[in-house]
């Protein structure tokens, strides 16, 4: 017990030595060189956090429009094996009373062909200017309240409640404004020729009388980075109902909106309402594709594996910088180690130091962090082709980071020093 | 209280074999100031370090009071080093970053004392060399003979048995080596002991006691003129 106590002082002595002579050290050193590490240790941090961060926000940019343009924070679809969600003016009745819920958008769709050219009959071997695709019936004010649809109307205009005849087109069914055009991939067509104001054909299937047709001008373009909103086409839901006809009462799909965080509670009520035999309830995380998600994976893995590398950096950095420091005043670690002061104060020095750059680097970064990258990315972010990129860094995610780097930074600070300490004493003063 | 029996000490590199000290016995009494001289490459400095603990004897026994040094590890020689003995460098070895006073309470430090205490007792050392106004200064705005008077303020502050000085006053000109001188001779009034190694006899004979050093071998040891 008294040898443990002991040890226990001469530690905490040795701790207070290093820290005495690592504060002067850091404070009377040459401030270019003192900043140059600290701009490195930035640099090493920004790398570990910001561009895993980037990665990662590709896709948290995907889910986050997935949810803002599509699916709200919850949404009810049909039931597996089944057209439409039972019982759905319930269920509409439920939500709309629902106290969490701030708006919803019921919408039904059937699968339709459109036709581009409605006057020339096309050539021999030539296909027709057709795109199959669905066609979804909305209410353009309880769409645009949930998810905002006028965004994403690119040319042309939206809907009007009071106005039937006209069409949107999602802009990947379109020649001119599809990102897959140029592909030329076969089977997946495009109309051509097709633009706002023009005149296109839909035709709904019907095996009993060979389809309901009718025509409609396309009133506007919709593009978004959400698949399930640019390759649709959109139409009044009374009109369509009137088309198909279909039941008042029947929705396939209820996106609703709420607060983010009380989505799973609300889903949870939601399925308690319906039972799972008469819809499928999940909230916007739920729902996302699972391509995606493996998306997410693949991206986590790289922001892993290009974050070890920037540690792996960030060590190699602290080690030069504290071997060469520690080189250059071999003599002086030498007088230290002789006039009695003990290796381990030396190296604890050599050690605080390595963690001040680690703290200041670690500091100034995540003043970038949060104080201008984050804030940038939010109002600019990256334009990917499937999301509109951000950046995701948590507080705690970037704490973890911080930590990481400082216990590198320990180990990093600490081989070196004990390097140079362990040599001779008398070879140190002497310069041998 | 330093007893040295039979010392000897050669280096070796590859094949050549160079021997310093060739069986040296001496003996250094407490409150002695004892200064070694000799020609270049006598092994006055080598011999110092062996005194000092910096250094290991190839063979041969060097006594401290009734301690044995050639049994003790490398803690208790740093022990050792820092509790009983104080050092005077020849190019000072004061640590740039750290002011006149921070450089002195380095080993009070280490001691365990506290800080206040640890400066008190750096600044009493500085004023006892008339060095009360740089107090504050680092090495770099000192000269030569101020660094060292530092370097000796560090080397007594912790109360040391025996003060070690290696050439203390080699890279000073001579004004300034008299002052260093004077220092040591206000140290030694004070009943300390003090080793010193010197290649500059009127130095020498400002000890009590003059250790001639030539190949090796103690050719004379006398008194000094003090």
């Amino acid at each position: 017990m008294k040898q443990f106590i002991e040890r226990r002082k001469e530690w905490l002595n040795a701790l207070r030595v290093g820290w005495f002579l690592a504060l002067r050290q850091v404070k009377r050193s040459n401030k270019g060189t003192t900043a140059l590490i600290i701009f490195i240790m930035v640099l090493t941090f920004l790398n570990l956090v910001v561009v895993s961060g980037l990665l990662l926000g590709l896709i948290s940019g995907s889910f986050e429009q997935y949810r803002k343009s599509y699916s709200g924070e919850v949404i009810v679809t049909s039931a597996q094996g089944r057209n439409y969600i039972e019982n759905s003016q319930a269920l509409i009745n439920y939500i709309a009373h629902h106290p969490q819920v701030t708006s919803y958008s019921a919408r039904y769709g059937v699968n339709v062909q459109l036709l581009g050219t409605l006057n020339d009959n096309p050539k021999k071997n030539e296909r027709p200017n057709r795109v199959s695709g669905r066609l979804v019936g909305i209410d353009p004010i309880s769409e645009e309240a949930t998810t905002n649809f006028s965004k994403y109307i690119k040319y042309g205009e939206n809907l009007d409640p009071n106005e039937e005849g006209y069409i949107l087109i999602g802009a990947t069914l379109l020649k001119k404004y599809s990102t897959y055009a140029d592909a030329n991939i076969p089977g997946f067509d495009f109309l051509d020729n097709v633009d706002v104001g023009s005149r296109v054909r839909v035709t709904i299937p019907d095996s009993d009388n060979g389809g309901i047709v009718k025509d409609f001008i396309v009133k506007g373009i919709v593009k978004s980075k959400v698949d399930e909103v640019s390759t649709r086409m959109f139409i009044l839901d009374k009109e369509l109902r009137r088309l198909l006809p279909v039941n008042k009462e029947q929705y396939q799909e209820i996106a609703i909106r709420t607060d983010y965080a009380n989505a799973p509670a609300l889903a949870a009520a939601i399925k308690g309402f319906m039972g799972s035999y008469a819809a499928r309830v999940q909230t916007s995380d739920e729902a996302i594709p699972s391509f995606l998600r493996d998306i997410e994976k693949t991206m986590g893995v790289l922001g892993n594996a290009l974050s070890s590398i920037a540690l792996v950096v960030a060590a190699i950095t602290i080690f030069i910088v504290v071997f060469i420091n520690a080189i250059t005043k071999r003599k002086f670690i030498g007088i230290m180690k002789g006039i009695g002061i003990k290796p381990l104060a030396v190296e604890l020095s050599y050690v605080f130091q390595a963690i001040f750059y680690g703290f200041a680097g670690s500091a100034v970064g995540l003043i970038l962090t949060f104080g201008l990258l984050k804030p940038y990315f939010s109002a600019n972010p990256i334009d990917f082709p499937f999301s509109d990129g951000i950046l995701v860094v948590t507080p705690w995610s970037a704490g973890i980071r911080v930590a990481i780097l400082i216990i590198v930074t320990i180990l990093a600070g600490f081989i070196p020093a004990k390097l140079i300490v362990r040599k001779n004493t008398l070879d140190s003063i002497l310069g041998r | 209280m330093i007893r040295v029996q039979q010392l000897f000490k050669k280096y070796q590199d590859g094949a050549s074999e160079t021997i310093v000290l060739k069986h040296l016995d001496l003996e250094i009494k407490t409150g002695e100031f004892v200064a070694i001289i000799g020609p270049s490459g006598a092994g006055k400095s080598t011999l110092l370090y062996q005194l000092s603990l910096l250094d290991k004897p190839t063979s041969g026994e060097i006594w401290l009071d009734e301690v044995k040094t050639s049994e003790l590890n490398e803690v208790e020689k740093t022990a050792m080093r820092l509790n009983k003995f104080g050092y005077v460098f020849q190019d000072y070895a004061l640590l740039p970053e750290l002011t006149a006073a921070e450089n002195v309470m380095l080993p009070i430090l280490m001691q365990g004392l506290g800080h206040h205490e640890a400066r008190r007792k750096a600044e009493r050392a500085l004023g006892r060399i008339g060095l009360e106004s740089k107090i504050k200064s680092l090495p770099s705005q000192l000269s030569g003979g101020e660094q060292q008077r530092v370097s000796i303020a560090r080397a007594i502050a912790h109360n040391p048995i025996i003060l070690f000085a290696d050439e203390p006053t080699a890279n000073l000109d001579s004004a300034n080596g008299r002052v260093v001188m004077d220092a040591f001779s206000e140290i030694h009034d004070d009943k300390q002991t003090i080793v010193m190694v010197t290649h500059e006899p009127e130095y020498a004979k400002r000890a009590h006691r003059i250790v001639t050093l030539k190949d090796g071998r103690i050719t004379s040891d006398e008194r000094g003129e003090k």
